[in-house]
């Protein structure tokens, strides 16, 4: 296409005429990188003579031209700006690249855009598409910084301080005058089920922080930590739509994970049945069941070995609960360690 | 001119039986000839110091202390031994198969993937140093890279290595022995323990064991023509004939071949210093320049390593300014060179080369360095020999004149077709004469072989006359012995002419028959009648005229004409027992009936033509570079196309025009003849301007020298040279080519270790089947290169927007090299067996310079187009996939702290689920195998896409290269294995999906 054009333009200027001849042998040589320049190129190659015949031509013509005319000159330069014959682009060209480029991404950008718009079409809000990854629910424990060895002085509230705070600043959401504006108090001992439309807001039945009595943090603030009984809270995750088997609710035992069974000597679980109560269950998502607490079991380790390690492993005991995969420390069960000083 | 042409020719087709003389009508009738030519041994001369020549055989005796008539003590001879070395050429100096080895570990890419290895242990290393129970994650990925590089240089040895065992079989030569005379005895010794001093014997068909200085001669023959090219039997003797010792005939030089006759002399020279052994030398310091694909190559690596080094420096440069760790960052640094990094290209590269080699080998094209396949492909010159490249290597009977008329005969291969009218008189007296007058002979026990194949004992013209009559009249040995053959005089450079009597098949007849051919002009003169259509006639001008008509005719087509006639001697003259004696010539030589005049040429092969043809629409330059005669060298030019029906040469238009050859514009003749001699008077701009301006030129009466210069004026030219050629005096040349090709058949072993390609069937047209294979490979490779760069985007994006968004890592540096060298490597071979796209004969080779391998547009296409629209299709199955589980993408944006965080174990998705770490990394772990059959799908697709380049996917077939579809299956069936089958391996990371 193009040469055509150009060929047809050469002639109207003597000078172009020069600028054609090394043009060609260029095109020639750059015919594998040149991928645009294909259908151009296909051109030549089925009439090659053609380009002799047009030279003879272009010089008969380009000799009766007027020379130096300034209207010519004028045009010369401005076609020039239009189509620069020595690096074999136009400003026309330019911009139609530019154009093209900006067409493909843009196109590119709104088929993305589509697909996403299609995946969150297909995924809804209140319940997860899938849920196999976290069929068992893991556990976590509070105070929670970092690390799971607790390692303080008992004379030292420095080593300890920041237990007390952490615990307390999650406690903050379970404070019984909260709970009881936000939450109904449900039936215990069966599940909260809530029928209705998926995107009905749910309640949520109260945790109150005086639940978990001596580890509560009411009547003593330091959980213990200040007579070398700390307080543990043992915490269930969270599982839309999860529900302890068989109606038996969740309980939790703890016990030296390697070493004297003695270590630990004794604790106490708040509430009293160290369990999860099943009317905290099911849950239904982040979405609806805004105001949902997670019910806790605080494990209060009143006479635990002091100035050594304890390894402490505290599992979910129940009906379907897997407590003791491998890879996964933390489904069904958590470890950590208490090293006590005195 | 022509007229002098002819009489060279004339003299040069009886030249076989005396080079002699040849030599000094040249030397007469052509001093110019002689100045180049002494010009061109000069060159040589100075080299070479040796007077033996010019020794007496007493003065050899006292120099080599050796006795002409014992030979050497053994015990002396064991000295020498001892003191010289061996009688073998040194090999050319190799490379340690330990440092080829080693070049393969380090070159390319593998030093990139190195230092990922290494940094890799130390980030573990710090890593251990600060806590004992750091994951052992970084060291396996070091492992696996090591590994990577390890496997990957090993294969590519291996390859290599292949392809140069096909090459050491070839050389390998059959132990020669010589007959040397030691301690007074003759004994058989191998040649290699020859020492300097030794007396050998030679007789014919043996190779020359070493430079021997000849003591005594019988009708020696030798053929150096693989040291000079002159193709003509060189008689050899004891006399000093010429100062310069490759002048002269007393001196044989080393694996040169004795022809015929015996002969015995001093070995003077053994090993690498004999003339052979210098020239061989001299090709060793000829540098041989980097083939065009490595250059390709590394070129690529360099594009592909400098992108990998800089993004990945950028982005370990922005990590640490994020504020992420040192060590996190090296680990993002191995991560994203990892990525960059085509770890399987290099090796699908070397496969695809030698699937072409191989492929290539069928087609009679052994390739000796595997990366020669691709230069013969953007070859845009090519100096090819004339003898046996072109042509057939063998005489053949080209025309016939009688009865005026030229006949014109089958000069193909099988010469089956005889079609020319054999009908006349004349051509059953011709036919006779033909048959007759030969001393060639079948080698008995051929009988099943087609004539063309038989073997002859005789000289090639007769050998030609010989197979022609034997196609045109059947049992030629029958019909000989019918015509008992009486008397005969051989040919000779005085008479100029063979002469045998023969008794006539008729019993009756109890005439004599004198049958005679040779140089025309000299028949003729013989002759006082003329046979036209079977009937005597006198010889009148007329006649005359038309015979030099024809013979000028014929001679200007470069062809080597010989004239017959016969004489029935009359009956009661010559009775029955008449005693012929050929010495007193008691017999009629002379008023003889002329009968016909035939002309022999060494024909082109009849692929040649075609393949010529498509060279050129092919736009390849074909120069035709012979030792041969200018008349000879146009006219084969003409007949293969080198020089095309409608081109002419300046002298061509100063003759059409009758003009002086000054006034012709030069820009006016597309085709050129250069001579030796000219060449010898240019400046290198000269031979450069005569390199560009001529479409079709055609070197006559070079030497191996100039055929050197040639080679080096058409490489200033920026033009990819692939020199043909046979000779050890090629040699030079075919190593400075971008790709020598020896030929494999008449080729020396020094042409064929100095090549990169050795032609089986000698055949010009294999080397057009090379550069079709050649350029498809090119192509091939692009489409391999497109394919394994697209995916670098969708590699890297992961990592790049990892560090900056701080997602979950979509893809793990293990997963890649799975990519890499596991789904992608069968189907990038693949691509290797797509056809060629309809153009690829009709386009102009690329341009060393210009069209490189790897260009903007395809980076562009590549890793703009399609490479980011692989990686958007692939985040969106990974956004997918986490959707699903419950992060929406969202949720994603900056959760990579706490995701990665071990201890954290209930971080909460967007449904308010809580994930223990475990969980975590599950998740990120099919996130990682969905990214990863994100990938692969999408690369199917690319497959498919990359299968053409210009054509239409349906002009090219979908079905029509089945391996593409074995490479898809692989994909597919890998990634099942790793997605399902492998699922709880959880140190490939890979996940089941969904």
């Amino acid at each position: 296409m193009r040469r055509q054009l150009r060929s047809r333009r050469a002639p109207a200027f003597p000078y172009g005429y020069r600028y054609r001849l090394d043009d060609q042998d260029e095109v020639n040589q750059n015919y594998l990188a040149d991928e645009e320049e294909e259908a151009e190129e296909a051109q030549v190659l089925v009439v090659p003579d053609l380009e002799e015949e047009e030279e003879k031509e272009e010089e008969e013509r380009s000799q009766g031209q007027p020379i130096g005319n300034a209207w010519w000159q004028k045009l010369q330069i401005m076609i020039e700006y239009l189509w620069d014959p020595e690096r074999r682009i136009s400003l026309a060209q330019t911009g139609l690249i530019l154009f093209i480029y900006f067409f493909f991404y843009a196109s590119l950008a709104a088929v993305i855009t589509l697909c996403m718009y299609m995946l969150f079409l297909t995924i809804s809000p209140y319940m997860p598409t899938f849920t196999e990854r976290v069929k068992t629910p893991g556990v976590m424990i509070r105070p929670f910084a970092h690390s799971l060895n607790f390692n303080f002085n008992v004379s030292e509230p420095d080593t300890w301080q920041h237990y007390v705070i952490s615990l307390n600043g999650f406690l903050q959401g379970y404070n019984d005058s909260l709970q009881e504006e936000m939450n109904v108090d449900c039936p215990p001992g069966q599940y909260f089920i809530q029928d209705g439309n998926e995107d009905e807001d749910k309640k949520a039945c109260q945790f109150k922080r005086s639940f978990l009595k001596n580890c509560s943090g009411l009547e003593d603030p330091t959980f213990g930590y200040a007579t070398g009984q700390p307080c543990i809270l043992l915490k269930m995750n969270r599982i839309v739509g999860f529900r302890p088997e068989l109606g038996d609710p969740v309980k939790v035992s703890c016990k030296v994970q390697r070493g004297d069974e003695d270590d630990i000597r004794s604790i106490n679980y708040y509430p009293e049945s160290a369990s999860f109560d099943l009317r905290y269950y099911p849950y239904y998502g982040k979405l609806t069941h805004v105001n949902y607490t997670s019910p806790l079991v605080a494990m209060h380790f009143t006479d635990v070995v002091k100035n050594q390690a304890v390894p402490v492993q505290c599992q979910l005991k129940g009906k379907g609960i897997i407590n003791d995969v491998i890879s996964d420390h933390f489904v069904g069960r958590v470890i950590f360690t208490l090293n006590i000083e005195t | 001119m022509s007229r002098k042409t002819l009489e060279i020719y004339s003299v040069e087709l009886d030249g076989t039986k005396d080079t002699k003389q040849t030599d000094q009508e040249d030397d007469k009738k052509y001093n110019d000839l002689d100045l180049k030519k002494s010009h061109q041994k000069e060159e040589l001369k100075r080299e070479l110091d040796l007077d033996d020549h010019k020794l007496t055989s007493e003065e050899l005796e006292q120099k080599y202390g050796t006795n002409i008539i014992t030979g050497l003590s053994s015990a002396r001879a064991a000295e020498h031994l001892a003191r010289d070395g061996p009688n073998t050429l040194s090999p050319p100096k190799q490379t340690p198969e330990i440092i080829k080895f080693l070049k393969q570990m380090v070159g390319g890419f593998s030093i990139l993937l190195w230092i990922g290895a290494v940094l890799c242990w130390i980030a573990y290393g710090i890593q251990y140093v600060n806590d004992k129970s750091a994951s052992l994650d970084s060291v396996y990925l070091g492992v696996v890279l090591a590994l990577v590089v390890i496997l990957t240089g090993i294969f590519a040895y291996y390859q290599e290595a292949k392809s140069t065992n096909i090459m050491a079989s070839f050389s390998k030569m059959i132990p020669q022995e010589a007959l040397v005379i030691r301690d007074s005895e003759k004994k058989v010794i191998p040649a290699e323990q020859l020492v300097v001093g030794d007396i050998v014997e030679i007789k014919g068909g043996d190779q020359i064991p070493a430079d021997i200085r000849l003591l005594s001669s019988q009708g020696c023959k030798v053929d150096n023509s693989s040291l000079t090219g002159e193709s003509e039997p060189q008689p050899r003797s004891a006399e000093f004939t010429h100062e310069n010792p490759l002048e002269t005939k007393n001196i044989g030089f080393y694996s040169t071949t004795c022809l015929e006759g015996t002969a015995t002399g001093v070995v003077i020279n053994t090993g690498d210093r004999t003339v052979i052994g210098r020239i061989a030398s001299l090709a060793s310091g000829v540098g041989s320049e980097k083939t065009p694909i490595a250059t390709e190559i590394e070129h690529f690596v360099h594009i592909v390593a400098g992108v990998a080094v800089s993004v990945g420096l950028l982005f370990f440069i922005i990590a640490v300014s994020l504020k992420y760790q040192v060590l996190d960052s090296i680990i993002f640094l191995i991560g994203i060179i990892v990525a960059n990094v085509p770890e399987g290209l290099l090796a699908t590269v070397t496969v695809t080369l030698s699937l072409t080699a191989k492929r290539m080998a069928k087609k009679n094209c052994l390739v000796k360095n595997l990366e020669a396949v691709e230069t013969l492909g953007s070859t845009s010159i090519i100096c090819s020999d004339k003898t046996g490249t072109l042509t057939q290597n063998r005489m053949a009977v080209a025309h016939l004149w009688f009865d005026n008329q030229i006949f014109m005969a089958d000069t193909s291969e099988n010469q089956l077709n005889q079609a020319f009218d054999q009908s006349s008189g004349t051509w059953a007296s011709l036919s006779k004469i033909i048959a007759l007058c030969n001393r060639a002979e079948f080698r008995p026990g051929q009988e099943n072989i087609p004539i063309m194949k038989k073997v002859v004992v005789g000289d090639a013209s007769e050998t030609a006359l010989l197979k022609f009559s034997e196609v045109i009249l059947g049992d030629v040995m029958e019909i000989r012995k019918r015509n008992r053959k009486v008397a005969e005089i051989p040919f000779n450079s005085t008479n100029k002419f063979q002469l045998s009597i023969h008794e006539t098949e008729d019993p009756e007849d109890k005439h004599f028959l004198v049958v005679m051919k040779g140089a025309p002009e000299r028949i003729l003169e013989r002759c006082s009648t003329i046979m036209i259509n079977g009937q005597e006639q006198p010889l009148g001008k007329s006649n005359a005229t038309a015979f030099h008509t024809a013979y000028m005719e014929l001679g200007g087509l470069g062809e080597r004409v010989l004239g017959f006639c016969h004489l029935y001697l009359p009956e009661d003259e010559f009775p029955e027992s008449y005693p012929f004696d050929v010495d007193a010539m008691n017999f009629p030589t002379s008023n003889l009936c002329f009968v016909g005049l035939l002309s022999m040429i060494d024909p082109p092969r009849s692929t040649v033509p075609d393949a010529v043809a498509k060279c050129r629409s092919a736009g390849i330059k074909v120069i035709m570079v012979t030792g041969d005669h200018p008349i000879t060298a146009k006219a084969v030019a003409k007949s293969v196309g080198v020089i095309s029906a409608s081109s002419e040469t300046v002298e061509d238009i100063a003759r059409r025009c009758s003009i002086a050859v000054e006034q012709v514009n030069k820009r006016d003749a597309r085709a050129a003849v250069v001579t030796g001699m000219e060449l010898k008077d240019m400046a290198p701009e000269q031979l450069d301007e005569i390199l560009a301006n001529y479409s079709e030129i055609v070197f006559a009466r070079t030497s191996p020298q100039q055929k050197l210069i040639i080679v080096e004026g058409c490489q200033r030219q920026d033009a990819v040279v692939a020199v043909t050629g046979d000779g050890v005096n090629d040699s030079p040349a075919l190593k400075k080519a971008d790709i020598g090709i020896a030929m494999g058949i008449a080729g020396s072993d020094a042409a064929k270790n100095a090549a990169d390609m050795v032609l089986l069937d000698d055949n010009f047209a294999s080397i057009v089947t090379g550069v079709e294979e050649g350029r498809l490979i090119f192509d091939n490779l692009k489409k391999t290169i497109a394919y394994t760069l697209t995916k670098n985007i969708a590699e890297l994006c992961p990592f790049l927007i990892y560090i900056i968004v701080g997602l979950p890592l979509p893809i793990g540096t293990i997963t890649l090299l799975f990519i890499d060298l596991g789904t992608d490597i069968i189907p990038s071979i693949a691509l290797a067996y797509e056809k060629a796209e309809s153009d690829i004969m009709n386009r102009k080779p690329r341009h060393k310079k210009k069209d490189r391998l790897v260009n903007h547009q395809l980076a562009i296409y590549s890793y703009l187009h399609i490479g980011l629209m692989q990686a958007l299709g692939a985040f969106l199955v990974y956004f997918t996939v986490y959707a699903q589980q419950g992060f929406w993408p969202t949720s994603l944006i900056n959760l990579r702290v706490r995701w990665e965080k071990d201890e954290l174990n209930d971080v909460e998705d967007s449904y308010g689920q809580e994930w223990t770490r475990y969980q975590r990394k599950y998740l990120e772990w099919t996130g990682y195998t969905a990214f990863f059959v994100g990938i692969m799908v999408q690369q199917i697709a690319d497959l498919i896409i990359r299968k053409t380049r210009r054509n239409s996917i349906f002009q090219q077939g979908l079905f029509r290269n089945k391996v593409i579809w074995v490479g898809i299956a692989s994909q597919i069936i890998i990634a099942l294995i790793l997605s399902y089958g492998l699922g709880s391996v959880t140190a490939l990371s890979f996940t089941m999906l969904r």
